[in-house]
């Protein structure tokens, strides 16, 4: 395939990808998150079969981004540490924090280019991602709270529940 | 590639829009000026949510990282072609 063919081909099935989103979303309400997240964690799971173990969260992220980078995701993030805050990673009561920016993100895109809200399911399919990417790799439960989805960067909060 | 944020004096109007959108709190206002200042530079981002929602156009960012417009971009549209 041409590669002005292979642009085409995938500029529709953005548009195909958001359309279907936004339709559940209008359709079945939030359970259309529900089922986005699950595909994600389902997807994360699998893209990080064979991935090395750790218990270190900083190490577990680089190894998600070598997952994502690898299967040539355009989901590329990077911690970020507020000027209060000592170090990158903030334990609290529901476990370890990081914060991370999401710059190039197919869906953050694709939702403003044509029009659909942001932070809705295919947002939660990210977060699926991941949190089946930690599940896989630190064996560990985890949340991803949208913070901020800005025009050019995104601003979520990761926390990784402590182990049981 | 070292960000750099600028507000311009003249065109704000200390409208508060960008301390309210900012997710890092990088704005405050200097209530005796009526003007929004950056206080924490250090923590933008680049979202640019903050120039994309100035009414008088008064913020600007440098140097920063703009998205890719993926769907524009051979060389992504290349790497995702194994998906399609």
């Amino acid at each position: 395939m041409e590669i002005s063919d292979k642009r085409l081909a995938l500029q529709d099935a953005m548009v195909f990808l958001g359309a279907i989103a936004s339709g559940t979303e209008q359709a079945i309400g939030e359970s259309a998150n529900s089922i986005s997240y699950l595909a994600g964690v389902n997807l994360g799971k699998k893209m990080s079969e064979g991935v090395a173990h750790t218990s270190d969260i900083q190490e577990a992220l680089e190894l998600t981004r070598m997952v994502l980078e690898k299967n040539d995701y355009l989901w590329l993030f990077e911690t970020f540490k507020p000027h209060d805050q000592e170090s990158i990673v903030k334990e609290n009561e529901a476990g370890t924090e990081v914060m991370l920016v999401f710059r190039d993100c197919m869906i953050r895109q694709s939702l403003f280019r044509f029009g659909h809200v942001q932070k809705g399911s295919l947002c939660n399919m990210m977060y699926g991602f991941f949190a089946g990417a930690l599940q896989n790799i630190m064996s560990r439960e985890s949340s991803l709270e949208i913070i901020h989805a800005g025009e050019n960067a995104c601003y979520k909060k990761l926390i990784v529940r402590r182990a049981e | 590639m070292s960000l750099e944020l600028t507000v311009n004096e003249q065109s704000c109007r200390g409208c508060e829009l960008c301390i309210d959108i900012c997710p890092t709190k990088v704005f405050d206002l200097d209530s005796e000026k009526r003007l929004c200042v950056i206080k924490h530079p250090e923590d933008c981002i680049a979202c640019l949510s903050c120039a994309y929602i100035c009414p008088s156009n008064a913020i600007t960012h440098t140097d920063y990282h703009a998205v890719k417009n993926f769907y524009r971009d051979a060389e992504f549209c290349k790497r995702m072609g194994k998906y399609l």
